[in-house]
């Protein structure tokens, strides 16, 4: 146990940079995108004749309508939501990916594991560590969408602001996790990283258009991107997706766990662990 | 793992490895190691690059789980105990890495948390003073010998009781290899048994008790690390100030005349003690004498040819 907080203590910390970078990044978007709504709004008549003028399968791509976007929560959801899992994605992707195998690709995880620590305190504690780094980017850029709140006429209080934010730190973890059990399964970090991305990508573009074409909606429920909730969550959020895909991503994680826990540790420039 | 194989667990044993089988696909790497050392002794593993020395010892620290055969560390079984057998070990991989950005300070200090923070740090100070280190200087700017002190400190930092070091002097200058084989003497003194890797004969030579060769994931002898010295060849190369009739030399017992440019030189090939052929030249004009310490390959041909088994170019 005391190892687990070791590990966990030397990955939080390592990702310091990463969670401020990220956590400040989105808060200060959030800062930006609250301030703003006052400026949009004292221009509401030209911000209806200017939307009024998209064409509505633009509009629809951003899962909106001509009244819906001039909500407060259509609002949010156009400019600042529905673009936050791609974004905070990136940050899944990288760190999930190399969340243990980027050490094993850089040869340093053989004498790491070969110190009394245990492969089941050593993935949990870095696994509980990147936990903490997506929350407290989750924190961070709640913070920075909350701050103003008290001054805007967005009309949302602090604690209907995190809402999104759950479902903004399930999505990450689904990322994140992804990457992490692909990495146990794919030859290289890299490889891991890509096919998380597409899958990420993807998911946000089919999900999109599936608004305008119900065709791809079929496909769209087969990709996370699908189950994030931004609108929605100000007025219910949908538990049964929040915690379905919370199971998800614990499922991938123990899969991730149990191959890290039988396979062998590659050394640097070994390449595959996956035998010829 | 096959489930057959079982070891009784021995108080004197240090390492007890049986029939331990590896393989990465169609590459056999190890083809079943025995081996049993002693504690307290000084043990090498010779063998040639890619014969299965770092396999061996990976499989011991259950960073690699082989495919058959058993091994146990202090009586414990690494894959059922890890934490217990890496907790009373201390390991140095044949190549180190560590995050560059720490100063060397910074990565020692992680890796004494990584074990409970049972390293006295006075005694890292006088590692790091014997080895020449200083500690506070980024990992990335330390030349790969440097590094590769940061990786002996520690290995010994928390006073282990048995030591598998995977090549210990790689990238040290001559200087440093001899401080180094100082360390790890000076641990065997209090104890520690020593298991180490290299393919460096006179390393071996310096430092071990007893030696293991591995060949081709196979263990083809083990020995007195004095009994490797008797049967291994010197190659020497004399000069003589006058011509001189080498009729003499070429028939002392276990001397092969290589090559001869004329009276005044010749290269011998010499397999085990010197003392006659010394005695012989002692009585010829010899003007200077070259000594040439074999490969490993030529000491495995001679085992070969010892055991009259064939062995190719």
């Amino acid at each position: 146990m005391n190892r687990f907080w070791t590990t966990f203590r030397y990955t939080f910390t390592g990702l310091r940079w990463q969670i401020i970078g990220w956590g400040l990044g989105v808060a200060i978007y959030g800062l930006m995108i609250v301030s703003m709504y006052e400026t949009l709004g004292a221009q509401q008549d030209r911000l209806q004749q200017m939307i009024a003028s998209y064409p509505p399968e633009f509009l629809a791509f951003f899962g909106g309508d001509t009244n819906s976007l001039l909500t407060p929560a259509g609002y949010l959801g156009m400019y600042a939501f529905s673009m936050l899992p791609i974004i905070v994605g990136i940050f899944a992707v990288i760190a999930g990916s190399g969340l243990i195998v980027s050490d094993e690709e850089h040869g340093r995880l053989d004498l790491i594991i070969a110190h009394p620590v245990g492969r089941p305190s050593f993935f949990w504690g870095r696994f509980m560590g990147l936990l903490g780094a997506a929350l407290s980017i989750m924190i961070l850029g709640w913070l920075g969408f909350s701050l103003l709140l008290g001054r805007s006429s967005l009309g949302f209080s602090w604690g209907e602001m995190a809402l999104p934010f759950l479902s903004l730190l399930v999505q990450t973890l689904i990322y994140a996790t992804l990457g992490l059990l692909l990495s146990m399964l794919l030859p290289s970090r890299s490889l891991a990283a890509m096919v998380t991305g597409v899958i990420m990508v993807i998911g946000y573009f089919v999900s999109s258009l599936s608004f305008m074409d119900q065709r791809l909606e079929i496909l769209a429920r087969a990709l996370p991107y699908h189950y994030y909730q931004t609108v929605l969550s100000f007025q219910q959020l949908n538990l049964t997706w929040l915690f379905a895909l919370l199971g998800i991503s614990l499922v991938m994680t123990a899969l991730a766990y149990m191959r890290f826990f039988h396979r062998d540790i590659r050394l640097s420039g070994e390449g595959s662990w996956r035998r010829g | 793992m096959n489930s057959n194989n079982t070891i009784a667990p021995n108080r004197e044993t240090a390492i007890q490895v049986q029939g331990l089988t590896k393989s990465y696909g169609k590459v056999r790497a190890l083809r079943g190691i025995d081996l049993q050392v002693q504690r307290g002794e000084i043990f090498g593993f010779l063998g040639p690059n890619g014969a299965g020395k770092t396999t061996t010892i990976r499989c011991m620290l259950d960073m690699i789980r082989p495919d058959g055969g058993k091994a146990l560390l202090l009586g414990m079984d690494p894959q059922v105990e890890p934490v217990a057998v890496q907790a009373r070990t201390g390991y140095l991989p044949g190549e180190m890495q560590y995050y560059d950005n720490l100063t060397s300070e910074r990565q020692l200090r992680f890796f004494n948390d990584m074990r409970g923070g049972r390293a006295e740090w006075d005694y890292v100070r006088h590692l790091a003073d014997h080895l020449v280190l200083d500690l506070h200087q980024p990992i990335k700017n330390l030349s790969k010998g440097n590094k590769q002190k940061v990786g002996v400190i520690q290995a010994l930092m928390h006073r282990p009781e048995l030591l598998l070091l995977d090549e210990p002097t790689s990238g040290l200058d001559p200087l440093m290899q001899q401080e180094v084989l100082e360390l790890l003497r000076e641990a065997n003194r209090t104890g520690t048994t020593i298991f180490f890797s290299s393919h460096i004969m006179s390393e071996v030579e310096n430092l071990a008790e007893r030696v293991a060769i591995i060949r081709s994931g196979e263990i083809v002898e083990i020995m007195q690390t004095s009994s490797l010295t008797r049967s291994s060849l010197n190659r020497i190369t004399i000069r003589f100030k006058n011509p001189v009739d080498f009729t003499e030399l070429a028939k002392l017992p276990g001397v092969v005349v290589l090559s001869q440019v004329d009276q005044t030189s010749l290269t011998l090939q010499v397999t085990g003690d010197m003392e006659m052929l010394v005695q012989t030249l002692g009585r010829l004009p010899v003007f200077d004498l070259e000594t040439e310490r074999p490969s490993l390959e030529e000491v495995f041909l001679t085992y070969y040819k010892k055991n009259n088994i064939q062995q190719g170019a």
